[in-house]
């Protein structure tokens, strides 16, 4: 309904857009015919028709935008509001079963550990949103030698421990030692952030791939692989926008906020580096790519 | 035992849900997607608890499926929305009543039974329960007037229409005198001075089923220049 509202919306503002750009050029041949035999005149009127429909068009290339990204902005707000609230449901609910019933010992720890499952799903929410904030403000990384080895690493158990994995189902193959400039938190942030992605969107069967190498001896990668359900050409820039969360049915099968992937990009760019997907297209699996530039040899 | 149908891809949540709503005494099965749903629901369930943001059909579009289909189940949506146009949404698309999350577990359990005790009623007004069984029973024997039929402990004796409405009458008047005239009237609907004795032989026949032993009946007593009288 609301979708079907923002379409007439942005449809309309694009009739109105040319509407407009034809009584310009209306009134235009009017002026013609008006002042044919006065040239400086004519030469008025083509400038300030130009500018007239330049306005035009932007005006409406601005509003259609604006739409746009009033609508991406409330599927965010809906998206982050299922995602706090949810894992908040759920703690309730089972504190409130605690309380109520007597519920015998091995239902009890079970009870336990769903709730801190969902504490960390809770926490992870709110340190994505937080984040977002703090990349968006200010443009300064704190610059420290990070060794990018034991940051994947430490993402990795992370990870594991996170979504209950199998050391098969999260592969990692480090390639050499390398060190990069920048904030070890945010760089943990990033590849974090392209892990859990990977596994949240293989569905039931995780099979994630992660390799670091090195790249003419001036770039340090991080690749992340999934055999999951791949991304059609279109979508491959699309996705590291803020908010965005490419649409279809796996944007409501798979929960998250559309920020992950903007935060691998700031991050990536705040630190002099680059971010990117590949994919031979649907249903074909997906590679995230961060790469950043390696710390200076005197740093290291 | 009422059949709840909940539909939640929280796997956590549909867990908690499932606990807690077996605790209560209900038959609980979870499923994930709308599509599930929509297909699991014509299996004879009480009640269905749905969630708004599903894979697939999300939860406004499952309610007015299933509303379009004529499938009226008691229905409560359960979600992370709760702006009013969220709400206005879920009960114009037929939803019954709408909780959002974090809900309150006991107001949950009060809503569904409030759906359960709507639902028992409805059900009542529309199938009246049938009406009590028109019989009567004393000691080990009892009379079932619709059916005509008389047991005396294991034994059963068919009635004649005019057997069972003699006995019918002295049964009304328990316990009193009824003279053979009355009986003739209100039973039969004679007004003439018609031979009495005709009520005699029904008696006699009634006393063969009823009576342990009719000669010395216990409960169709004779009154002497009267007619007759029952007793239990």
């Amino acid at each position: 309904m609301v979708v079907a509202g923002r379409r007439k919306s942005i449809a309309f503002f694009i009739a109105l857009g040319a509407g407009l750009i034809l009584v310009t050029l209306l009134l235009y041949i009017g002026w013609v015919l008006l002042n044919w035999r006065h040239g400086i005149l004519l030469f008025l009127g083509v400038i300030l028709t130009l500018v007239l429909i330049g306005g035009v068009v932007l005006n409406t290339i601005f509003l259609v935008r604006e739409i746009r990204r009033n609508a991406q902005h409330d599927a965010f707000i809906n998206a982050v509001t299922h995602e706090l609230k949810t894992p908040v449901a759920s703690i309730r609910l089972y504190l409130e079963t605690l309380q109520k019933r007597s519920v015998e010992e091995t239902k009890r720890q079970e009870f336990y550990r769903i709730m801190l499952d969902d504490s960390d799903r809770l926490l992870a929410t709110i340190e994505q949103i937080l984040r977002t904030g703090r990349i968006g403000h200010s443009s300064r990384v704190a610059s420290s030698p990070v060794d990018l080895g034991s940051v994947v690493e430490h993402c990795l158990d992370r990870a594991r421990k996170l979504h209950h994995l199998e050391q098969g189902s999260l592969e990692y193959q480090p390639g050499p030692a390398l060190t990069v400039l920048g904030d070890p938190d945010e760089v943990g942030a990033a590849v974090s952030n392209l892990i859990d992605n990977a596994v949240k969107y293989s569905g039931h069967d995780v099979k994630v791939k992660v390799e670091t190498s090195e790249v003419d001896g001036r770039f340090a990668t991080v690749r992340v692989s999934d055999k999951g359900p791949g991304i059609p050409k279109a979508e491959l820039k699309q996705i590291f926008k803020r908010f965005y969360r490419a649409p279809g049915p796996l944007a409501t099968r798979v929960k998250g906020t559309g920020l992950g992937l903007y935060i691998v990009r700031s991050v990536a760019k705040r630190h002099g580096g680059r971010a990117w997907a590949e994919s031979d297209g649907p249903g074909r699996g997906s590679t995230f790519v961060l790469e950043l530039p390696i710390a200076p040899r005197g740093l290291k | 035992m009422s059949k709840v149908l909940v539909v939640e891809d929280e796997s956590h949540l549909a867990e908690g849900l499932r606990f807690n709503l077996e605790a209560e005494g209900y038959d609980v099965r979870v499923v994930e997607t709308g599509e599930a749903a929509l297909e699991a629901v014509s299996n004879g369930f009480d009640v269905l608890v749905l969630d708004v943001m599903l894979p697939g059909k999300d939860g406004f579009s499952v309610m007015s499926e299933l509303r379009g289909k004529g499938q009226f189940i008691p229905t409560l949506m359960l979600t992370a929305r709760n702006h009013p146009e969220d709400v206005l949404k879920g009960f114009e698309a037929g939803a019954d009543d709408y909780l959002t999350k974090p809900f309150d577990l006991n107001i949950l359990i009060a809503r569904i039974r409030g759906l359960l005790r709507r639902k028992a009623w409805l059900t009542a007004a529309v199938n009246p329960a049938p009406p009590p069984k028109d019989r009567f029973v004393f000691g080990d024997k009892s009379v079932e007037f619709d059916t005509l039929q008389l047991r005396v402990g294991e034994n059963v004796f068919p009635l004649t229409l005019m057997e069972a409405n003699v006995l019918r009458y002295l049964i009304e008047h328990e316990g009193k005198p009824v003279s053979r005239k009355n009986m003739l009237e209100n039973v039969w609907g004679l007004h003439e001075d018609t031979d009495t004795r005709a009520i005699d032989n029904f008696i006699v026949r009634l006393r063969r089923y009823l009576e342990n032993d009719p000669s010395r009946p216990k409960h169709l007593l004779t009154v002497r220049g009267v007619g007759y009288r029952f007793v239990k």
